[in-house]
């Protein structure tokens, strides 16, 4: 009987990895709730790299440092579950949270992270005491050289402080950090951001082979849609805190179906064009939004339901879009 | 006693702007592109060389910290890479426009009032927008801000000193739009300094590839993006990420290793990290070399 129940339970559709599903997150401001992501369902299978990409300001680090249960006030969760391999997380106690899933099963790599070491102790201490926090039971020392060949970089460097490393290692040394406990989920936020692009080739190599070694998830967040496709199986591009369209890497470079997904393509500095466009008019305020769909007051299609009702993510074809020009 | 070392940030860089053209200057951080901005437009001292400015009727002016004047600096002006620092935020616009102009001479301020009228339009900026506090400005305005700040005075040469690096990528391509179009109409020279190839490539006219303080690559924008001959800027090319999923191999055949802390004592400064290093590359430094017509590169290969 029991076997039947289980066998039964997953009915053909696999478990996520990683589930949200209607995160809101918003910020306390004298002017009202800033409504950085606003009811957001993302869903990430093992093994897998997801892309959120999306202008700055709408809200895709929030999603990351929501998903690691970091917002401190002003802010707070609104709303919403976030269920890892089926548990729901995001209401569980803190203290369940930080011992079973911070650093442990969910790991991050944060903007400009490769200035996120002390400057005063040596990259292999800095290391090490993420070990200790988390009572790992081996060699820490031994830790330590794994990761750093992980990562591939030579153990010695590790015995260095962080200003003798370049911004390249630095950003090497700080995702061994994030791999420290064998985490099944990195987060990365624009983790080659301030790096140089011959670099930012390297780091992007070595998440490829990290996700084939370790069999490592990876949501991966950034501004710059070309960088993205170079990586990622599927997309979210995130407005104003809402997810406007959802599709496989393909799908989203060659079959773009949001307005403001196509507009985001072609602001793309790809070498192999002669023009960047930029997209006219400014992001709503997030504390003040208009009604309607959030992009229509920059949208080149704008229809008068545009401004009256919000459109819902629904299935197109092989996209999830949130417009009213493919619904009603 | 510790002897005194010298960052060569700068290090024996020969180069042209033509009246009318815009100049793409690309390479990393920390290859000396923004200290040879500064010094084109005499903010700094160079401890050696020369930077020669020939006004409208020919004449040279030698551009130093000291010998600039101020009739000088009204025709060689800068957009800085932040505008969110290089506006008072607390300055009402029409302010932070008044005041260099001020300072530079115009005393009157109906004249005043025209100039900012005028160039405001120029920089497509809504007039209304002039009596807002800078702070309430978004980053793209702000830097049209910026631009117009430099541009009030009729220059003849501008630095833009990465200025779409801090913008969004929504913002980019309007700027640079901008820059662009300014420099049909007015005719103006510009250094456009920026680590992006790509940007550079949709701006200049001509683009030089500085690595390490040396300029290793100089021509046409069409011949150096297409016909690249330095294997820094090949591999520059390489590594740029590009809008197709089906490209992604490319990527990991980028063959030059990440940036060493080390500048290496002597030969080419790529020499560490090049591919096709030679015996040669090590011991001897090459010098920059017309290769093609117009098209110029420092590189042994050649």
């Amino acid at each position: 009987m029991q076997l039947l129940t289980e066998s039964e339970a997953p009915k053909g559709d696999k478990m996520p990895l990683l589930k949200v599903e209607n995160l809101k997150i918003y910020f306390h401001m004298p002017r009202g709730n800033v409504k950085a992501v606003d009811g957001v369902d993302i869903e990430i299978d093992e093994g897998e790299i997801v892309g959120v990409a999306g202008e700055s300001g709408s809200g895709k680090s929030t999603l990351a440092l929501g998903i690691m249960r970091l917002i401190v006030p002003p802010g707070f969760i609104e709303g919403g579950n976030i269920y890892f391999e089926g548990k729901e997380i995001l209401h569980i106690p803190e203290k369940v949270f930080n011992a079973e899933y911070r650093w442990k099963r969910i790991a991050m790599v944060f903007q400009g992270s490769m200035n996120g070491f002390t400057p005063v102790f040596k990259i292999r201490d800095q290391i090490k005491e993420v070990l200790e926090v988390h009572n790992y039971s081996g060699d820490p020392d031994q830790r330590v050289n794994e990761l750093m060949k992980m990562v591939n970089l030579d153990p010695s460097i590790a015995d260095r402080y962080p200003h003798e490393l370049s911004g390249g290692q630095k950003q090497r040394a700080f995702i061994a950090m994030a791999l420290a406990l064998n985490p099944k989920l990195l987060l990365a936020d624009e983790p080659t951001t301030a790096l140089d692009v011959i670099t930012q080739t390297h780091i992007i190599n070595l998440l490829k082979q990290l996700k084939k070694e370790l069999g490592l998830s990876i949501l991966f967040i950034t501004h710059d849609l070309a960088l993205m496709s170079m990586l990622t199986n599927r997309i979210y591009i995130m407005y104003a805190g809402e997810i406007v369209e959802e599709a496989t890497t393909e799908n989203i470079v060659k079959n773009a179906k949001h307005p403001y997904t196509q507009l985001l393509m072609e602001a793309v500095a790809d070498i192999r064009k002669d023009y960047i466009k930029g997209i006219p008019g400014l992001m709503p305020d997030l504390a003040n939004l208009p009604p309607g769909c959030r992009f229509y007051p920059r949208c080149p299609f704008a229809m008068d339901v545009c401004k009256k009702e919000e459109p819902k993510l629904r299935v197109v074809g092989s996209n999830k879009v949130a417009c009213w020009l493919y619904q009603g | 006693m510790t002897k005194k070392s010298y960052v060569k940030a700068v290090d024996g860089v020969s180069i042209q702007i033509h009246r009318g053209e815009i100049l793409g200057l690309v390479g990393e951080s920390g290859s000396g592109k923004t200290t040879l901005g500064r010094t084109t437009i005499g903010l700094q001292q160079p401890t050696s060389g020369q930077v020669i400015y020939y006004d409208s009727s020919s004449r040279s002016h030698e551009i130093t910290p000291k010998r600039i004047t101020k009739e000088l600096r009204r025709k060689l002006q800068m957009v800085y890479q932040d505008p969110f620092s290089s506006i008072d935020p607390y300055m009402r616009v029409y302010d932070a426009l008044r005041q260099p102009l001020y300072y530079a001479g115009v005393k009157d301020p109906a004249e005043a009032r025209e100039i900012i009228y005028k160039t405001f339009d120029e920089v497509g900026l809504p007039h209304d927008l002039l009596s807002n506090f800078v702070f309430q400005l978004s980053g793209g305005q702000r830097q049209r801000v910026a631009i117009a700040r430099a541009l009030m005075l009729n220059p003849e040469y501008l630095v833009a000193d990465e200025p779409v690096t801090m913008l969004d990528a929504s913002l980019k391509g309007l700027i640079v739009e901008d820059l662009r179009r300014i420099n049909g109409e007015r005719g103006i020279s510009i250094l456009f300094i920026t680590h992006e190839l790509p940007v550079a490539k949709v701006i200049a006219h001509r683009i030089a590839i500085m690595y390490l303080g040396k300029i290793v690559e100089l021509g046409p924008t069409k011949k150096v993006v297409e016909n690249p001959l330095h294997p820094y800027t090949q591999a520059l090319l390489q590594a740029y990420p590009k809008l197709d999923p089906s490209l992604r191999d490319q990527m990991i055949k980028v063959n030059v290793k990440e940036l060493e802390l080390v500048v290496p004592k002597s030969g080419c400064r790529f020499h560490p990290r090049c591919p096709f290093v030679m015996d040669r590359c090590k011991n001897e430094e090459p010098q920059l070399k017309m290769v093609e017509p117009d098209h110029y590169v420092a590189c042994f290969l050649y």
